[in-house]
């Protein structure tokens, strides 16, 4: 094969324009509008079908599904632990006591976490037996278990609006992931440690950071509008001469043989770690 | 040449009878250096091998691997989560370009030393005159003025000026592709080294006879030398699959380049960061390069190579494997590749009658009738005018493998009378020979006189045979069903048109004739002087012609009707005289029985050659004086308007001619060839092909191929397998295209719709390199459609490896198909799980963070990151699951849509075609 001798860029042009139109045979990028038009119909069609047939897969899929609870709930056994409020990066607090800026982020952000809380959003709510699963698996209408915020004492930010922030004693809020149909055994409690002990001294609310029976099972937003998962409440005393200091808190789910909670590879499976820095 | 024998001893300083001394030879040898030929430039190993690492989809590869590890740089820079599994995927990348380069490496190693086992021979002695002794030398040490003598079976050991000959006889096949041997002497007879006749060449074989020369030439002086360093100077052109692979590897760079550009453009204005943006461009990049196609394409061309082997096709490079498969002008010797090589018997005419015998490669009995006593007397003489003999020991041979001492046509009627008769050894033994005239070309017969083997008849049987034209002018009556009848004009007439018919033939042949020599005259003790001729040699009594020719290859004929069918123009080339060219041309269909030359319409219609229409004509006999003759457009519209082409008398130089003549045809051209002047044509070709037993060691170094058994009917097998190859790879690469849509597809949708990623990187490389080599090598193993050989030759521009329709038809059709039900799959494996689709938009950033361990689903639950990326895991084994699911539907439909060429319905042709 004899190498083609390079063509000139003028009938390279030529060539070109000859292949986005060509005037001779009405043909535009090598089609007629003919072909093109039915290529397109063709895609049309085809696509349509697609899409159709795609929508209609889902459709049936779905219509396979129960509303209530998911199909399979294998991925979730046990729960993971959360706080509230959540730092934008990463699970460390920096804030300074006595600049209200620094924290303000935080006391929104519990103030709105609470807010389903309030008293007045749980008149629906039921006073239910502590200490016990609360089962209603043959009642149509789920009733939600109330939780009083006064359970979280000083950290219900209602003495104190700042939560303890202002004061070197933050609040943060530890809840427990809700799954659906989860019944705790044994009496589940929530505790913090540090490993600068001497640092900080931790409260608990509701009292040694326990969880009541009564809120579980739980069993799915449609079922379960109005139900409100139990919170502990952790004070955290920071040590007046440990200011500027990081603490490392981890807080475990304890008590529980159902509750995981040293999982290799899922660090908040059943416990949570985070770090705080109070500054002056 | 010009020089005499004295002028000679001047030139070389040597001396005729006492040779070169040996310092002196040991001197010039030191300057000239050893008489071998330079082999051709090794390509270093490393190169080589390195070449292997980086042609074709290799750059893709590798492109896609540094890509990887860039992208993998920035993330990790950036502290992504995982910022390994990309440069995973580099290394993966760039092990399996490495492997398969070992692999290909590794295969062709394989078949270069199995070419090297055969071209390993005895080293080569010569006899030479030195400080005046005789010594047996080996030939790498001689110099320019040795005296060496040479004898019959011996090859030639340099070029050689003859000084003194005996009966030598030369066989210049290898260097000019003249079959027939030609005599040499110490005359100077031409102005031409090349055609006088006191210069025997290098390499060639002295067939019979003795001679002493002086050496004129050594080494890469000599003129075989000149011709294979010319071989070296052809460049070696690209593969067609070469450039097939080239022209896929940018269509999918486009592709890749295209869709990663454009979706750049829509996540920076999604408002992703710019580095991100710069993330996704590559992974589209990369996911874009088919990781395990090289493994494909490589592992499929040698188990096609393995196969051709086993069926005597000995591929030296992978990729030539399917260079035949396009192959749409074969250029074939004749000689041992159409034909057997040797002499037989093919045709018989006694009692005014013709008859042909069998020329079959394994006759055992031949079919003519044999009842007649004339052939009673022609088989006597057949058997015992002849001077062709077994060699011993060979009784458990059959007839036609035996070793005979003798020249070809007196073999070839041995062999015949040995097929018929039974055991001609002993017939001769009881009709002992008393006397014998040899053949020579003055008198062009051959006579012997016997003894009968009746002991009752006393008289001597004198047989003859000869130039039929002599052997009739000798006889005086013919045999006509064992009676002797007078040879008048009218018999003479049917002799004439028995013997043209045969001559036309293109076949050899011999008159035989004999006569009972009268008991009185001769009595037994009668003393036949050979010299004087004392007994009569006219008035004889003719008894039947016999022709021979070198026939055609019994599976030949097959073959060329295969290649015709399969829209192959089979050109044959060869140094033969044009009417036997022609004869075989026809026998094995190359001309096919209908069609005619341009002389064959002159003489129909009896209108002189000129007035021909040429058009009209459909066969072209070229004798290689007129292709000299020729102007390049002459050739061209020569090779342009005949479809039938018989080049004959040509020169192995003019074969290269031809080569480019079709080559300007944008043919894909394979060439045969065996000698050493054949290589050029060899390298020049797209493919050469060189024969194994035959062909010389510079043959097989130019060509890309090595036929095992020489047989022009492997050439048609082989041809197969490349279209099949083709065939087949196209089936692979339609699989693998698809695949990577799905592959790719769901990253795209990950991009713009921010669900959770549907597949990961590694799992993909499960895909392309673990479960998916298997079905794509095994789509190597797909049996031929049936139509395969009669389809024309793909056309070089046209019929691409990866063309529009099947690009469109694996990115645009099938890859979306199988995307839609992976995704269906997706969102259920999801949705069952709690997310349900409309959750599942737009969450990307939310599901990826990690300090967001209450991600909140469609049902209330609330997943922690790890929970999450577990589902997300499950979720790439549904994918990965479906995605296997979905390709073993995928073979049959690739199969119909690809490989047919004609497709029926209106929008097969607009879609594909």
């Amino acid at each position: 094969m004899t190498k083609e001798a390079k063509k000139p860029f003028r009938q390279s042009v030529a060539e070109w324009r000859q292949f986005v139109y060509n005037p001779d045979s009405g043909e535009f990028l090598g089609r007629t509008a003919k072909s093109w038009g039915l290529i397109l119909l063709f895609y049309l069609v085809f696509y349509g079908f697609l899409a159709a047939l795609f929508t209609f897969t889902m459709w049936v899929m779905l219509q396979t599904l129960s509303s209530d609870i998911p199909k399979y709930r294998d991925r979730i056994s046990s729960p993971g632990l959360m706080i509230s409020p959540k730092p934008d990066t990463a699970l460390e607090f920096y804030f300074n006591k006595s600049d209200a800026n620094s924290y303000a982020q935080y006391i929104s952000t519990l103030k709105k976490f609470l807010e389903t809380y309030d008293d007045s959003k749980q008149s629906e709510n039921i006073n239910c037996t502590p200490g016990k699963v609360f089962d209603q698996n043959d009642v149509a209408d789920k009733k939600a278990c109330r939780f009083n915020l006064s359970e979280l004492g000083q950290c219900s930010g209602k003495e104190d609006k700042t939560f303890g922030y202002s004061k070197g004693t933050p609040c943060v809020l530890v809840k427990m992931n809700r799954i659906i149909g989860l019944k705790p055994e044994g009496e589940p409690y929530i505790q913090c440690t540090s490993k600068e002990q001497d640092m900080v001294e931790i409260n608990y609310f509701p009292p040694g950071g326990s969880i009541d029976l009564m809120y579980f099972p739980y069993y799915g937003k449609s079922l379960h509008a109005h139900y409100l998962q139990p919170l502990v409440a952790v004070q955290l005393a920071i040590n007046s001469n440990s200011t500027n200091e990081e603490i490392a808190i981890e807080c475990k789910i304890l008590g529980s043989p159902n509750l995981k909670n040293e999982d290799d590879r899922d660090k908040f499976l059943g416990r949570i770690a985070f770090k705080v820095q109070m500054t002056e | 040449h010009k020089l005499s024998a004295s002028e000679l001893e001047e030139k070389y300083g040597t001396s005729i009878n006492k040779g070169l001394s040996s310092s002196r030879a040991a001197e010039i040898l030191a300057r000239d250096g050893p008489n071998s030929l330079t082999p051709p430039k090794a390509t270093p190993e490393i190169v080589k091998f390195l070449k292997q690492m980086v042609g074709g989809f290799s750059i893709l590869l590798w492109i896609g691997a540094v890509f990887s590890w860039i992208s993998f740089g920035i993330q990790f820079a950036q502290g992504a989560e995982s910022p390994f599994d990309n440069l995973y995927l580099g290394v993966v990348l760039a092990l399996v370009v490495i492997l398969t380069g070992i692999f290909a490496y590794y295969q062709e190693a394989k078949s270069t030393n199995i070419m090297a086992s055969f071209s390993k021979m005895i080293p080569q002695q010569a006899l030479v005159i030195r400080d005046a002794e005789k010594k047996e030398l080996p030939a790498e040490q001689l110099v320019v003025g040795d005296i060496v003598e040479i004898k019959g079976g011996d090859r030639i050991p340099a070029d050689i000026r003859l000084i003194s000959a005996q009966g030598c006889k030369v066989d210049n096949s290898s260097l000019t592709g003249e079959s027939e041997p030609q005599s040499r002497s110490c005359d100077f007879t031409h102005e031409n080294p090349l055609e006088t006749k006191n210069i025997a060449f290098y390499s060639t074989t002295c067939v019979e006879g003795t001679a002493t020369g002086i050496v004129i030439n050594t080494g890469d002086r000599t003129v075989i030398g000149r011709i294979a360093s010319l071989a070296s100077g052809v460049g070696n052109e690209k593969t067609p699959i070469a450039i097939e692979i080239e022209h896929f590897v940018y269509l999918v760079a486009g592709v890749a380049i295209s869709i990663g550009v454009l979706f750049f453009i829509i996540s920076v204005s999604m408002r992703y960061k710019i580095l991100d943006s710069i993330i996704f461009l590559i992974g589209i990049i990369v996911a874009n390069v088919p990781e395990g196609l090289l493994a494909t394409v490589t592992v499929s061309l040698s188990l096609t190579a393995k196969r051709m082997a086993k069926k005597n096709c000995l591929v030296k490079n992978l990729e030539a494997v399917e260079t035949l498969g396009s192959t749409s002008i074969i250029c074939s010797d004749k000689t041992g590749t159409l034909t057997q090589n040797r002499m037989t018997v093919a045709h018989l005419w006694f009692d005014n009658q013709i008859y042909s015998a069998d020329t079959s490669e394994d006759q055992t009995t031949q079919p003519f009738d044999q009842s007649s006593p004339s052939w009673t007397a022609l088989s006597k003489i057949v058997t015992l005018c002849n001077r062709a003999e077994f060699r011993p020991g060979q009784e458990n041979l059959p007839i036609m493998k035996r070793v005979v001492v003798g020249d070809a046509s007196e073999t070839a009627l041995l062999k015949f009378a040995e097929v018929i008769l039974g055991d001609v050894m002993s017939i001769r033994a009881q009709n002992k020979k008393v006397a014998e005239i040899p053949f020579n070309s003055t008198n062009k017969f051959q006579l012997s006189i016997h003894e009968t083997d009746d002991p009752n008849d006393k008289r001597f049987l004198l047989v003859m045979k000869g130039a039929p034209e002599r052997i009739l002018e000798r006889c005086s009556t013919i045999m006509i069903n064992g009676k002797e009848e007078p040879l008048d004009s009218e018999k003479a007439e049917a002799f004439q048109t028995a013997y043209m018919e045969l001559g036309g033939m293109g076949e050899r042949v011999l008159g035989f004739c004999h006569l009972y020599l009268p008991e009185n005259e001769f009595p037994d003790t009668y003393p036949f002087d050979t010299d004087s001729m004392n007994f009569p040699t006219s008035n004889l009594c003719f008894v039947g012609l016999l022709s021979m020719i070198d026939p055609p290859r019994s599976t030949v004929p097959d073959a060329v009707s295969k290649c015709r069918s399969a829209g192959i123009k089979v050109i044959m080339v060869t140094g033969d005289h044009p009417i036997t060219a022609k004869a075989i041309a026809k026998s094995v269909g190359i001309i096919s029985a209908t069609s005619e030359t341009v002389e064959d319409i002159a003489k129909r219609l009896n209108i002189p050659v000129e007035q021909v229409n040429r058009r009209e004509a459909t066969a072209a006999v070229v004798n290689g004086m007129e292709l000299k003759d020729m102007s390049l457009q002459q050739l061209d519209d020569i090779l342009c308007n005949h479809s039938e082409i018989v080049f004959a008398r040509t020169s192995p130089q003019q074969k290269l001619i031809i080569v480019e003549g079709c080559q300007r045809q944008g043919a894909v051209v394979a060439v045969t060839g065996d000698g050493v002047n054949d290589s050029p044509a060899l390298k020049k070709a797209d493919i050469g092909i060189a024969m194994g037993i035959a062909g010389s060691d510079a043959a097989k170094n130019a060509a890309d191929m090595v036929l095992l058994d020489d047989n022009f009917a492997s050439i048609v097998t082989g041809v197969e397998e490349g279209r099949l190859i083709f065939d087949n790879l196209k089936k692979t690469i339609a699989y693998t295209l698809t695949k990577n849509i799905a592959e790719l597809c769901p990253f795209l949708i990950y991009i713009i719709a921010s669900i959770p990623m549907p597949i990961g990187t590694i799992t993909i490389l499960f895909i392309d390199l673990g479960t998916d080599i298997i079905p794509s090598v095994a789509l190597a193993y797909e049996k031929a459609e049936s139509d395969i050989m009669n389809r024309r030759p793909r056309n070089k521009k046209k019929d691409r490896l990866v063309n529009e329709q099947l690009a469109v038809y694996s990115y645009l059709q099938i890859g979306i198909i199988q995307s839609v039900g992976a995704f269906v799959t997706y969102f259920t494996v999801y949705a069952e799980q709690g997310f349900l689709p409309s959750t599942l938009l737009g969450v990307r950033v939310d599901w990826e963070n990690n300090a967001i361990n209450d991600f909140e689903d469609s049902y209330g639950q609330e997943w922690t990151k790890y929970q999450r990326m577990y589902l997300q895991w499950t979720g790439y084994t549904a994918f990965f699951v479906i995605l296997q699911v979905l390709y073993l539907t995928q073979g049959r439909i690739i199969r119909k849509l690809f490989i047919r060429r004609y497709p029926g319905s209106w929008w097969d042709k607009n879609m594909y075609y």
